[in-house]
């Protein structure tokens, strides 16, 4: 490392700060104006504080929208849980062996990593249609799953070539079944990729919009960035709610982000996609 | 190494040959347990043709269809030539839609990568709380992106809205600006909304990147008298240039496609003034119930999207060689 001027470490931890409160602006406005009633958020000036701070948008969110919230809770799961199941296999597979498709597979994955949402969105709603898989649990988390299976493949993948050899032959020659050596060697010495890649397809599941939006008509169950999106519609009448509720959207990510900082940064920085 | 959510260029070097690629390996292996090693990968291949394939194939062939509300409920209709591609673009919106998603696309990124790029190198100095403050940075990427939109839709209101209140205090402006409701201000707010959500992106990359530039080599060009700027310029920017190729494409490939971000702020307004492909294709299609021209749009976006893809390729063609 090389020296740093004296001055450097105040200038730029000032610099830190300033670049800190631009960022994070939008997360304490939504934090504080879930404590705001209706006329304070949409009176004639903002508040930088609440000025009589209540839960009572909260309790509002909670009994209305408290099945919203288990819902999405359950396309998020759900999605990571999918998003593994056809993952790592795969991942093991393609890292140990050579197959015919490997060229092809890999190489559809990345495009597929570019494929707009929208245009899968637009397709998939009229095929669900004929496999009435609209307004369903699987139907939307197969969807969803599109955000994330080709980046745990990719990443899974060069995660698992680089794991050492001499012991997944070790398993080999003691006789241990492709399948054994899958579940007892190679998934535990992953673990840290797979709670990566499980963090991050949970809070793209939580987060999905377009196929939320596309896939169901909201009359079954609906994920709250669904509800948010109905907010919208009536900006002036509940808006303390959809404040208090964004602030539940952006829970699971803040939180997340604490219990597992090691593996989400390092996990972004294998190129992550997103979108 | 198994410690590391990935594998980094380093760890994989270090990575030893593995026994199963030996020749006498693989011819060793029975018909028997090659079958078992393709079922691993079945699920995947299934999973590609479901998702990805069959929508883009059946895409393809709605956008040369005559579809209306009635065709829904069934998978075909006529042919349609190319009447949909002509009704899409002869529309000024498509026209407008798809002149502002490349100027929205260069504005993203110009500023994604300065601000980023700024970003990270101040967190490759070293001052007090820097892991804290870099951990914090990352919060805005992780945000579901329609949440991030309505969030912007709160701070860029008129009356009680943060932006204004912040700049009046400050007397840049004298009144406060109608952000969502006058076309200029509408289309300047969907872009700092979509630049605040990417700039994590570049700086983690772009961080992670200067941290595997060798001291050895700033340390040398300091020795030969080259000032900061002189090092950053010739040293630290030609050596992580891969970094920013990667991740001016993926960066490319995240914003021809924003969708949430435009519907939680303005939804297109005012007057389309803030209409770009994603959004508009859905608008065709879900609430003009125009499916056929819809789909001709998508398909306009997808090959925008692919432009992306020689390069996307090219740049993953490491772990292609290894397949």
């Amino acid at each position: 490392m090389i020296r740093q001027h004296r001055y450097t470490a105040p200038l730029a931890a000032l610099g830190a700060l300033i670049a800190l409160v631009v960022m994070l602006f939008p997360l304490y406005a939504v934090v504080i104006a879930s404590f705001e009633n209706n006329a304070q958020l949409l009176g004639n000036h903002y508040n930088f504080w609440p000025p009589t701070p209540s839960f009572s948008n909260y309790t509002a969110v909670i009994s209305s929208q408290g099945g919203h919230i288990a819902s999405t809770l359950i396309i998020g799961l759900g999605t990571a849980l999918l998003t593994l199941a056809i993952a790592l296999p795969a991942a093991h597979a393609l890292s140990r062996y050579r197959f015919r498709v490997t060229v092809i597979l890999i190489g559809g994955l990345l495009i597929a990593q570019i494929l707009p949402s929208i245009v899968i969105a637009n397709s998939l709603f009229i095929l669900y249609h004929k496999l009435h898989l609209l307004n369903t649990y699987p139907g939307l988390i197969l969807a969803d799953a599109s955000y994330t299976v080709p980046f745990a493949i990719l990443v899974l993948r060069a995660f698992m070539l680089g794991l050492p050899g001499d012991v997944l032959q070790a398993a080999r020659v003691d006789g241990a079944s492709e399948w054994t050596t899958f579940l007892r060697v190679v998934l535990p010495m992953s673990r840290s990729a797979v709670i990566t890649i499980a963090v991050f397809a949970f809070l793209q599941g939580w987060g999905d919009f377009i196929f939320a939006l596309t896939l169901l008509s909201g009359n079954t169950f609906e994920p709250i960035t669904l509800s948010i999106y109905s907010y919208i519609g009536e900006f002036q009448t509940n808006l303390g709610q959809a404040m208090a509720l964004c602030v539940v959207g952006v829970l699971p990510a803040a939180m997340l982000l604490v219990a597992a900082q090691r593996y989400i940064a390092a996990g972004l920085t294998v190129g992550s996609v997103k979108g | 190494m198994a410690r590391t959510a990935a594998p980094t260029r380093r760890a994989t070097a270090r990575r030893q040959p593995r026994p199963d690629r030996a020749t006498a390996e693989v011819s060793r292996a029975s018909r028997w347990t090659r079958y078992a090693r393709v079922v691993f990968l079945i699920p995947a291949i299934a999973y590609v043709l479901f998702a990805f394939a069959l929508p883009i194939v059946y895409n393809l062939i709605l956008s040369f269809e005559q579809t209306s509300p009635a065709t829904i409920a069934s998978l075909f209709a006529p042919f349609a030539g190319l009447a949909n591609y002509r009704t899409a673009l002869l529309d000024p919106t498509t026209q407008s839609a798809i002149v502002r998603t490349f100027t929205f696309t260069a504005g993203s990124l110009f500023f994604q990568f300065v601000i980023g790029f700024g970003l990270a190198l101040l967190f490759n100095l070293r001052f007090p709380l820097r892991r804290v403050a870099r951990s914090l940075v990352i919060i805005p990427w992780l945000l579901p992106l329609l949440i991030t939109g309505f969030i912007f839709r709160f701070l860029f209101q008129l009356e009680a809205g943060a932006v204004n209140e912040v700049l009046t205090d400050l007397h840049l402006i004298s009144h406060p600006v109608g952000w969502l409701t006058s076309p200029g201000p509408a289309y300047a707010t969907i872009l700092i909304a979509n630049i605040w959500i990417g700039i994590p992106f570049f700086t983690v990359l772009l961080y992670s990147a200067l941290q595997d530039v060798p001291v050895e080599l700033t340390e040398a060009a300091m020795i030969d008298g080259a000032n900061a700027w002189q090092r950053l310029i010739r040293v630290t920017l030609p050596v992580i240039r891969p970094v920013i190729e990667v991740v001016f494409v993926l960066g490319f490939v995240f914003t021809v496609k924003v969708f949430d971000v435009v519907i939680g702020l303005t939804q297109g307004g005012p007057a389309n003034s803030t209409q770009i492909l994603a959004p508009w294709a859905y608008n065709l299609s879900f609430q003009q119930f125009e499916y056929g021209a819809g789909a001709a749009l998508n398909t306009i976006l997808l090959i925008i999207a692919l432009l992306a893809a020689p390069v996307y390729i090219w740049l993953n063609r490491e772990s292609l060689r290894r397949a």
